[in-house]
């Protein structure tokens, strides 16, 4: 068979709309996962007998229930129980947020951990309060482990983010689909997106990994 | 908040249309089985082996395939199986061949990564003393080397089960029968999706719980044995 790469050039718009999709899900997805992420991990390191229960179970919540049902049941039941209109585009990346947070949370968490207790102690033998121990001994230190484990995630919610063609928002997977539809031309648009993912993916994944390489050999 | 959802809640049809939807999450549970034991177990092995050898030959198709499959998007994958690799290769394919010949795929990928850790925490000595005894190479492999990474894999490989599962739902997409497929059938034939879409999350969330301290269980038993 001929490849018509012509085809794709010719509805580059259309994907360029999808890209701008799927840019906005990513950044409205992780605001919430980072904000969320760090109050879970608060909750959970408050050591505050029912908080830390609370941010545990989150976590497990949203770590073993699939992503695509968490979507599907925001799409077509919030609406109902709730009586409110709220645009596919905002459900799935809310419903993504929610998920990146019970991840962001645990990196932050083992970031934070990780931090050599003397370090702890010794900013508080110095008599540091608590709002200077934290910015100037732990979370510096803790922020480079998280680095890493961050870029890697942000890969995997980038993917998650094809998630949203399932209840029809229009982001990049999804647009491809239905020029692929409308032109009989899948193998063209469908390898076209695969390598747009590809080439913003893979330098990250290859970054997250020396990053850590980086960290391992210090 | 319109309450009269909650008190009108019709169990009747959660009972009629729970053996429907059972139906669909086994197929999820199946298509993590076949992908854990076909991708992460099998092609994950052998493509580890492949990323370690001497040649180059070998060593990057591998590489390339590996990355390929790590750095796109699942349900990207899973629509250029169904749509795409049969205009290709002249194949027909069903939704479940198609799928899970993309989850197999995807999940060997990850899991090769896993693997070849593992094979490179086995003492560099070990190959030497199994060369320098004139050993051939598939006795290398399958007598001294992987039954030392076995050890070191198990763990990590237990915790991509949870992924798998989750990641077979994305595979609803190509209109097979999992559970969020049959979700949607049914809720679109009997206008009742608060009730039909959450039993179906409620049985998924079950089975990822469960499959989250069965393997933290398992996890802690390994480690527990190799220290």
């Amino acid at each position: 068979m001929e490849f018509h790469y012509k085809v794709v050039l010719q509805n580059y718009p259309l994907l360029i709309d999808g890209f701008w999709i799927t840019v906005q899900v990513t950044l409205i997805a992780l605001t919430i996962g980072i904000l969320f992420g760090a109050a879970i991990c608060a909750m959970r390191l408050s050591g505050a007998r029912g908080l830390d229960r609370i941010a545990a179970a989150y976590i497990v919540f949203f770590r073993a229930t699939p992503e695509m049902v968490l979507i599907f049941w925001g799409y077509f039941c919030l609406p109902l129980i709730f009586q409110l209109r709220v645009s596919g585009l905002w459900t799935g990346s809310i419903a993504l947020g929610l998920v990146t947070a019970a991840y962001l949370a645990e990196i932050f968490r083992a970031g934070i951990n990780a931090v050599p207790q003397g370090e702890v102690e010794a900013a508080t033998a110095l008599g540091l309060k608590f709002s200077p121990k934290w910015r100037f001994v732990i979370l510096p230190q803790a922020m480079r482990l998280m680095v890493p484990p961050l870029v890697n995630y942000f890969t995997e919610l980038l993917k998650n983010t094809t998630l949203l063609s399932g209840i029809g928002v229009a982001e990049l997977a999804l647009q491809a689909y239905l020029l692929g539809g409308q032109t009989f031309r899948y193998v063209e648009f469908l390898s076209a997106i695969a390598l747009i993912y590809f080439a913003i993916i893979f330098p990250l994944s290859l970054l997250s990994r020396r990053l850590e390489h980086r960290e391992v050999h210090r | 908040m319109d309450w009269s959802v909650i008190s009108n809640f019709d169990f009747a049809v959660i009972w009629r249309y729970l053996p429907a939807l059972l139906t669909g999450l086994w197929n999820n549970i199946l298509l993590t089985v076949l992908g854990f034991i076909a991708g992460g177990i099998v092609l994950g092995t052998l493509l580890a082996i492949g990323n370690l050898s001497r040649f180059a030959a070998i060593r990057w198709p591998c590489f390339v395939f590996v990355e390929f499959w790590r750095s796109t998007p699942l349900l990207v994958q899973a629509i250029w199986m169904h749509f795409a690799f049969p205009v290709l290769s002249g194949l027909q394919t069903t939704p479940f061949q198609s799928g899970l010949l993309a989850l197999v795929f995807n999940v060997s990928a990850y899991c090769s990564e896993i693997i070849r850790a593992g094979i490179m925490g086995v003492p560099k000595g070990q190959f030497e003393a199994a060369r320098s005894l004139g050993l051939p190479p598939r006795v290398v492999w399958f007598k001294v080397i992987l039954p030392q990474a076995v050890k070191i894999v198990i763990p990590p490989l237990i915790g991509t089960v949870i992924s798998i599962f989750k990641a077979t739902a994305i595979l609803s997409v190509l209109a097979l029968n999992d559970v969020m497929r049959a979700a949607q059938r049914i809720s679109s034939y009997t206008f009742k999706p608060v009730e039909i879409y959450t039993t179906a999350a409620i049985i998924a969330f079950a089975v990822g719980l469960a499959i989250t301290i069965a393997g933290s269980k398992l996890e802690a038993r390994f480690r527990q044995n190799e220290a």
